[in-house]
């Protein structure tokens, strides 16, 4: 009660030409005696312009509005050009040429599908014998392609090359291990399509893989080759069938195992895909892919578990677009989906 | 002050000494324009503008739009793979909420605040509390438990506590304001920078070191008297 002063008797005044009727008394104006250093401020709402105009500094707008820039940040491509739209700006457009990649290709050519149940039938037993003479029938295809190949490069063996094939690919996946360091003979081993493929998350990772055995030997399944833009370059695919004894382990940053373990051997039936520039007279044959057939079962899952994400129902587009509106309004339903 | 955030824009241009020596394009473009008026003959222009020197003069400024924080690189570390039966090794993610338009001294108090208490917790006390800076750290810290789960393979984002947790002076703006009788003085607008550690796990008992028992208090005050000595005497 006593702490607080009353000025009731001060007026104040301002210059009339810019603020014609601001006249006023100061009495009804409460302070703030906490501390001595704020007691002799005025805290008044009325006066907050005045003391506003007290700043001679940078304008408010010069400003710069980083909370503004973090959200534009978020904004999808689409949401952008909405926002340059709006100011009248023309869309965002960058001189870099996309750069085209004629080394290889970028697909699987006409992709081999494995017979189902690859792997874990004996080739003496009834089912495996019958696998193995479909896949006979299938050969004719192969043997016209292999002549293609055979026109550019004469030395060229399928049974030398399963086995050659398999080394490249042992050699590739020992030095996904540590991809920083071999990254230039990642390079020499897979394909510019491969690499991202099997780099994909691994960096902050460690990733320990060992072959143990062969439990089959390799073999030449498919063999397949095309030209792009000319009929001169020529590209070849050839699929190896692989039969390894491996272990596969990944552990996250902080050491601990997310995928896998060392401890465990598998045996894993794999179909690799290599190619080559046929063209190319300094081409080799790198790792391009590999097939993933349609029935086989779901990989194990990582170890540790996950929040389900809450997604939007998507809202089918129906003619009657006051119909949905009224749907969605009333609802507003969310449907969780993995 | 439009010339100063003009300047400010400017080091936008240039970027870290280490990512320029990457991008070469841009630091010999750069060259290149300035020098060409001076000298149309090419052989200074092209040795200058050649790849490892730059002739930029600005390039040690850290650019204001998008800092680099040395506190972001213990997010890099990779630690090697655990042995079985070796004790699980706790998460440990850094976040930096730069440029915030708010005092780094105010914000300092709500900084300090939730040090060594649960995500949880921390969130829950930032909600309730008064000041605005409280609302920035709570961003900060959502932000980065999302970071944590999605980002850092920490499966339960409330199994997590505040480690460490910090206030950065960022650029300020230098204003004046009018005083009575011809007088002026200067006025700061301050940004800040947060910094925040979350470290996987249940929060320490005692964040800070844990308060003395009455006897530890007793053996403290008897070995002060006992360490008295008398100016000047034996």
């Amino acid at each position: 009660m006593f702490s607080r002063i009353c000025l009731s008797c001060r007026i104040l005044q301002v210059n009339s030409k810019n603020y014609p009727g601001a006249l006023y008394r100061l009495q009804d104006a409460s302070f703030n005696t906490d501390s001595t250093l704020q007691s002799q401020r005025n805290t008044h709402k009325r006066f907050r312009i005045l003391r506003r105009l007290k700043i001679m500094g940078p304008p408010r707008k010069d400003f710069p509005n980083f909370e503004e820039m973090r959200e534009k940040q978020k904004m999808t491509p689409a949401e952008q050009r909405q926002d340059m739209k709006k100011d009248g700006r023309m869309p965002p457009r960058s001189d870099r040429v996309r750069p085209i990649n004629i080394s290889c290709t970028g697909v699987i050519i006409d992709q081999y599908v494995p017979p189902e149940g690859d792997g874990k039938m004996s080739s003496i037993s009834g089912e495996g014998a019958k696998q193995r003479l479909k896949e006979f029938g299938k050969k004719g295809q192969s043997y016209m392609q292999l002549r293609k190949i055979k026109q550019f490069d004469e030395d060229f063996e399928v049974k030398e090359f399963a086995q050659t094939a398999q080394e490249m690919y042992i050699e590739a996946q020992n030095l996904l291990q540590d991809v920083e360091k071999n990254e230039d003979k990642l390079h020499e081993l897979c394909s510019e399509k491969a690499y991202p493929e099997m780099t994909y998350m691994l960096e902050e990772k460690t990733f320990r893989w060992r072959f143990l055995e062969s439990v089959e030997p390799p073999r030449v399944v498919y063999v397949r080759t095309q030209d792009m833009m000319s009929k001169e370059n020529q590209y070849a695919q050839v699929t190896v069938r692989m039969h390894l004894k491996q272990t596969l382990a990944v552990y996250d940053r902080f050491g601990r195992r997310m995928y896998g373990s060392e401890n465990i051997a598998r045996d894993m039936v794999e179909y690799i895909v290599f190619e080559k520039h046929l063209s190319n007279l300094y081409g080799i044959w790198r790792v391009h892919g590999k097939i993933v057939p349609d029935w086989m079962p779901v990989s194990e899952p990582v170890i540790r578990t996950y929040r389900k994400k809450e997604f939007e129902e998507i809202v089918e587009e129906t003619e009657d677009s006051t119909d949905k509106e009224v749907v969605s309004k009333d609802d507003n339903p969310t449907v969780a989906t993995a | 002050m439009a010339v100063k955030i003009s300047k400010m824009c400017w080091n936008v241009l240039s970027t870290h000494p280490r990512a320029v020596l990457r991008q070469v394009p841009k630091c010999s473009s750069m060259a290149a324009v300035s020098l060409q008026p001076q000298c149309s003959a090419p052989s200074l222009t092209s040795i200058l503008a050649s790849r490892d020197i730059h002739t930029c003069t600005t390039l040690h400024k850290q650019n204001m739009f998008d800092p680099k924080f040395k506190y972001l690189k213990y997010n890099k570390i990779v630690y090697p793979p655990q042995e079985e039966g070796e004790p699980r090794r706790p998460a440990e993610v850094t976040y930096v909420r730069s440029n915030i338009k708010y005092s780094p001294d105010k914000l300092w108090y709500m900084a300090i605040m939730i040090r060594g208490m649960s995500i949880d917790e921390a969130l829950k006390q930032l909600s309730f509390h008064k000041k605005k800076g409280a609302m920035f750290i709570r961003e900060a810290l959502l932000e980065a438990q999302e970071e944590a789960v999605s980002k850092h393979n920490v499966e339960y984002k409330s199994n997590l506590w505040i480690e460490d947790s910090n206030v950065g002076k960022a650029f300020h703006i230098k204003g004046i304001r009018r005083h009575a009788r011809m007088r002026y003085g200067f006025i700061q607008f301050k940004y800040c920078h947060y910094f925040v550690r979350l470290r996987e796990g249940k929060p320490p008992k005692h964040y800070l070191a844990p308060p003395e028992t009455g006897h530890q208090k007793m053996k403290n005050t008897l070995q002060e008297h006992r360490n008295k000595r008398v100016f000047g005497g034996l």
